[in-house]
């Protein structure tokens, strides 16, 4: 019996330990994984949508809300690539700290010029995003901004260890400038070579290392290949000589591997979320992965 | 959990019942996919609003999915005939395949990306809001007057159409208005639960009602009970085990079915061994 009171004392200190650590949820597993170099062991992380899961479509399960009612702090792109489940899950989770506008909102493309904006949005475009390309995370130094957005946030919310933060941001800084120039100088032979993507994710990342990834399986993002456009894709294919298809996990394959064999061009599997491809459990092994994984498939 | 369960809960508890019983009519007339053929019409209707750049909240496009939700009830009606070679099921098979076939070829002209399409047509159970929830029972509260009074038409179109023809009625025309108010339940009720759990609560507790009890009453009573006994359980377990509700819910129903048809396959035993005692 005497056990009772030493037990009951463990559990409350379990719980006010829990409680003292910031209850972060973010929507995307990129997001995530940024927020986990940041916030450590400090913080209680949920991640929604799985690496291999397509970002535009997650199936909403009961602890999505519940995690939302809780969160101290919600990361989210803010460019609409959620637009299709995270708004009702937010609207049931009902939580004032994670409202837009609040310290408790992190929308990672705050402060981020995105690329290709649609002049004008319309539905024959396909499924575009008025923002802009949501798929930003990919490129290293927009990821460092997003890091140092998130550290300003967590700081902002949980002053106490604002410190740590700081440093972890620092740390990520570093790690990813360090390696800049390691991927700059794998992709720099490719500069200007073509390459195929299924969906259109990789603007920023072919901006950042010089590649071009303009022509795509899909007529238009979101609508399934058609044979037309396949055929006109594989002549495009042949006339500029593309040795690679990047496809993503959720995607197709045996779509990319048609068109792959029509035209001698190896699939590239790509992710653009850290979890995503075997042994990419952060940041950095995933721009690693998918760096090495092109510039072999390139060669 | 309440916060997170409560309107789920109310839906599954407010919902149902004119479901179950569409669902002993449904079940009775052998014309088991017609709920995910009409479904299937009105998106089709959804997906022609979309070609024509139309709002999808807007009532012109909810208007378009009401007309071809009523053109698939003419189609079944018409097809409907008192004595065929070709039975019904396969009318309703090919209505549904074709309305798919062309929702993808429409959809591949319109070039509007299908999440919002199936954010429209398929709803989720767990993030049902109070609003969608009144609405849809208002809806059923004046479906379900309409069907009560007049009852005994529609169970007796459903249950005894010789006897129906012979009476005189117009049965295809009773045919069109069932069909008809059928569909406007379906669709609504797809919009707020999706199309997995339309079917079961339409099927799963008619078929154990029936399993178990002659009368209508009976069976409508049992039905009732299972559906609320499985929707609110389905819940529970979905909460419980972090599970997709809509999935959970409707294995749920699978497993209640087996139980029953247990159940149903002993008392049948029983009463076959009472017989044969007797003799």
């Amino acid at each position: 019996m005497k056990k009772i009171p030493l037990i009951l004392s463990t559990i409350l200190a379990c719980a006010l330990s829990a409680q003292a650590k910031l209850n972060v949820v973010a929507t995307l597993p990129d997001f995530g994984s940024l927020a986990r170099e940041i916030g450590g062991d400090k913080i209680n992380l949920v991640v929604l949508a799985k690496a291999t899961e397509d970002p535009h479509f997650v199936d909403a399960r009961p602890s999505f809300v519940v995690s939302l009612r809780n969160a101290d702090l919600l990361i989210d792109g803010g460019a609409e690539l959620e637009l299709g489940w995270l708004p009702p899950l937010l609207q049931n989770a009902r939580d004032p700290k994670i409202e837009i506008g609040k310290p408790g909102r992190v929308q990672a493309s705050q402060g981020i010029r995105l690329m290709n904006v649609p002049a004008n949005v319309t539905r024959a475009a396909g499924d575009v995003h008025a923002l802009g390309n949501p798929h930003f995370t990919v490129d290293p130094i927009i990821a460092k901004a997003i890091a140092q957005h998130i550290a300003q946030s967590f700081s902002a919310v949980d002053a106490a260890n604002a410190g740590f933060y700081e440093a972890n941001y620092k740390k990520f800084e570093a790690a990813i400038n360090a390696k800049l120039q390691e991927w700059g100088a794998a992709m720099s032979p490719f500069k200007g070579q073509q390459v195929v993507a299924y969906h259109d994710s990789w603007p920023y990342f072919a901006h950042r290392f010089g590649v071009n990834i303009d022509i795509f399986l899909e007529p238009k993002p979101g609508i399934p290949p058609s044979p037309s456009h396949l055929t006109e894709v594989i002549a495009q294919m042949k006339a500029q000589k593309v040795k690679a298809i990047i496809v993503e996990p959720f995607h197709d394959r045996r779509i990319a591997e048609k068109v792959a064999s029509a035209t001698g061009a190896k699939v590239v599997e790509f992710s653009q979320f850290p979890g995503g491809l075997p042994g990419t459990d952060s940041y950095v092994k995933l721009v690693d992965t998918v760096v090495s994984r092109l510039a072999a498939a390139l060669k | 959990m309440w916060e997170v369960m409560f309107w789920p809960i109310v839906a599954c508890v407010l919902l149902p019942w004119l479901l179950v019983y569409l669902g002993l009519h449904v079940v009775q007339r052998g014309i088991i996919f017609i709920d995910i053929a009409m479904a299937q019409m009105a998106s089709l209707g959804i997906c022609l609003a979309v070609l024509f750049h139309l709002d999808l909240q807007s009532w012109t496009t909810f208007g378009i999915a009401l007309g071809f939700t009523l053109v698939g009830g003419a189609i079944f009606s018409v097809t409907g005939k008192r004595s065929s070679q070709i039975p019904q099921e396969a009318v309703i098979g090919i209505s549904y395949v074709v309305a798919a076939a062309a929702a993808v070829l429409l959809l591949s002209r319109a070039a509007e990306g299908d999440e919002e399409i199936k954010n429209m047509l398929v709803g989720n159970i767990l993030l049902v809001t109070p609003h969608e929830v009144w609405k849809c029972f208002a809806l059923f509260v004046v479906v379900g007057v309409f069907h009560f009074i007049l009852r005994r038409s529609f169970l007796l179109v459903s249950f005894d159409r010789d006897g129906a023809y012979q009476k005189g009625l117009r049965v295809r025309w009773w045919d069109f208005l069932f069909y008809a108010v059928f569909g406007l339940v379906v669709t609504s009720f797809v919009r707020i639960a999706g199309v997995l759990l339309v079917f079961s609560y339409l099927i799963v507790p008619a078929v154990c009602g029936i399993n178990l009890a002659r009368r209508i009453s009976r069976r409508l009573l049992i039905g009732w009970v299972i559906a609320w006994v499985g929707g609110i359980a389905g819940l529970f377990l979905s909460f419980w085990w972090d599970l997709p509700s809509g999935a959970a819910i409707v294995c749920t129903f699978g497993a209640i079915l087996i139980l029953i048809s247990f159940i149903g396959l002993a008392r049948h035993r029983v009463r076959a061994g009472a017989a044969t005692d007797s003799q």
